[in-house]
């Protein structure tokens, strides 16, 4: 049935990837301008999703940050059982300094216990009487890097600031260290399991959202088989749809975020008062918001691919 | 052809339909029309047999293909199938845009062909403002914008009163005149008698009769 007398047609308007990539993203924003109502309900669950992801972060970055400030309490302390000379205390500190896991080494002499003695004990000096600083031991104070606060590294560092002569006795709080690491074993294993049922909670949301309005268009997916579209031609526009309604819902959600750190975070740590040191809760790092917005980017493509699927026949 | 074990669609179905005949498919609701219809443009392959469009044998073509086999058929659908929030002149571009053509060409042609259905003044307007005579047009002006080899119609009458279906049936013509092979299934004699086409009568999936070919 070949037709000789066919008029002939126009050059293709749409040749080349450029050209072609132009079309597509045309027909996405033609159809998020056409569906505005489906695209809206889209945006608004995608944003809705992460709002509630990126609002755990939040909570949970803060706590991890809060929990990792009082690791630096945990603090070992070396007693002489003599008072080394002014001149050894240095190459003393040297010594400690130079065993890994060292932040930290301050030198408290008997004279200095004594001074901070008096002063926790003011107003009750009387239980003082007759004490004299060659009571009190010297010592150093030492602060661990955040790698050794751990059970078994703190019990090694230990281990090895024995082997230095003159130093009597170690204490660290152990039973304080033990409990603060299963606390935050605990907490961090909490994290993970709330974190993960949340993001398989938005991927279901999302995917389901953008399956009922996939759906809502089917017909124009069959029809554009019917007329001879490619597979690609069909999901292209779709996928750049979700693309933009993904980076929109993210972009939504983070602006949402910052209005409510704003309005209720910012200073929650006061209210709370449980972290004195620092003035309140602080707000995502950037690294984080890069993350929300492709994981919404993220989220919005491989929601519409995964629905495309179903209802693609060609 | 089968839907499913048991019950089959079309039986024996032996057709041969030349190229630029204009044929009528008709027979009684269930018959089999649209089933046959779906054969030709690939929407449905055969359980045992064979469909060859222009030489082609459509069982045998793998489903990658299909799509570019259809840019030759133009189709008006039953239930005409106009995307409800696209403007006429968008529903229209559809079939051009799925073969890469340039926008202000597509713009050119579209206006030509809407011209020729007398839609000119509906080219913005969505279809559900239009009548059900105008809806049927727009399908028609979907499908033939591309100047497709074969023309396939389903009902496309159904709904429309006597003027409309005259007017329809005119633009059918026209399309063949022109060169395209028209196939239109339907069940309203009268359109069949005024017409003075060939007709293949379906029942029960198999075909009754076949005049033979004329011209």
């Amino acid at each position: 049935m070949s037709r000789g007398n066919r008029s002939v047609r126009p050059k293709l308007g749409q040749e080349g990837v450029l050209g072609r990539l132009t079309y597509f993203f045309s027909r996405a924003m033609a159809n998020l301008r056409q569906n505005v109502f489906v695209s809206a309900v889209t945006v608004g669950t995608i944003s809705l999703a992460l709002l509630i992801a990126s609002l755990f972060l939040l909570v949970y970055v803060n706590l991890e940050g809060m929990a990792e400030g009082w690791s630096d309490k945990v603090q070992v302390t070396a007693y002489f059982d003599q008072e080394p000379p002014p001149l050894a205390v240095a190459a003393l500190k040297e010594r400690v300094q130079a065993i890994p896991g060292t932040a930290k080494v301050v030198f408290v002499s008997q004279v200095e216990a004594e001074k901070r003695l008096r002063g926790r004990l003011k107003g009750q000096e009387s239980l003082l009487e007759g004490i004299t600083p060659d009571v009190l031991p010297a010592s150093l104070e030492i602060s661990l890097d955040r790698k050794h606060r751990e059970n078994e590294a703190v019990s090694a560092y230990v281990r090895s600031l024995k082997q230095i002569s003159g130093i009597a006795e170690v204490q660290y709080g152990e039973e304080w260290v033990k409990r603060f690491n299963s606390f935050m074993n605990l907490f961090r294993l909490m994290g993970a399991l709330l974190g993960g049922f949340m993001t398989i909670a938005v991927l279901f949301i999302v995917s389901n959202t953008i399956k009922l309005t996939i759906y809502a268009r089917k017909e124009e997916l069959e029809l554009l088989g019917l007329v001879g579209a490619t597979r690609f031609f069909i999901k292209a526009p779709f996928l750049i749809e979700g693309v933009l309604q993904g980076a929109a819902g993210a972009v939504i959600s983070l602006v949402a975020l910052l209005g409510c750190y704003f309005a209720f975070l910012k200073n929650a740590g006061n209210f709370l008062g449980i972290n004195p040191a620092s003035a309140g809760l602080s707000f995502l790092p950037n690294s984080h918001l890069v993350a929300i917005v492709f994981g919404g980017v993220l989220l919005g493509f491989i929601g519409s691919l995964t629905s495309l699927k179903r209802f693609i026949h060609v | 052809m089968s839907y499913q074990a048991e019950t089959t669609a079309l039986t024996d179905i032996n057709l041969k339909i030349p190229k630029g005949d204009f044929v009528f498919l008709t027979g009684q609701s269930g018959a089999g029309k649209s089933t046959l219809l779906k054969l030709l443009y690939a929407e449905l392959s055969p359980t045992r047999g064979q469909v060859l469009i222009d030489g082609v044998n459509l069982t045998r073509v793998p489903r990658s293909q299909i799509p570019f086999l259809r840019r030759s058929i133009g189709v008006v659908f039953q239930d005409y199938k106009l995307l409800p929030n696209r403007t006429v002149l968008e529903n229209v571009a559809i079939t051009l845009e799925v073969l890469g053509w340039g926008k202000r060409d597509i713009g050119k042609k579209v206006f030509h062909i809407l011209k020729q259905m007398g839609l000119e003044d509906k080219i913005n307007s969505t279809p559900l403002r239009l009548s059900g005579g105008e809806q049927q047009r727009v399908a028609l002006a979907r499908a033939l914008v591309n100047d497709p080899k074969i023309l396939i119609a389903d009902e496309p009458t159904g709904n429309l009163d006597e003027e409309n279906k005259e007017q329809i049936l005119a633009l059918f013509k026209e399309a063949n005149i022109r060169g395209t092979t028209v196939v239109v299934a339907t069940h309203d004699r009268r359109v069949i008698e005024n017409s003075h086409r060939r007709v293949i009568r379906l029942e029960k999936g198999r075909i009754l009769e076949v005049p033979d070919v004329q011209g």
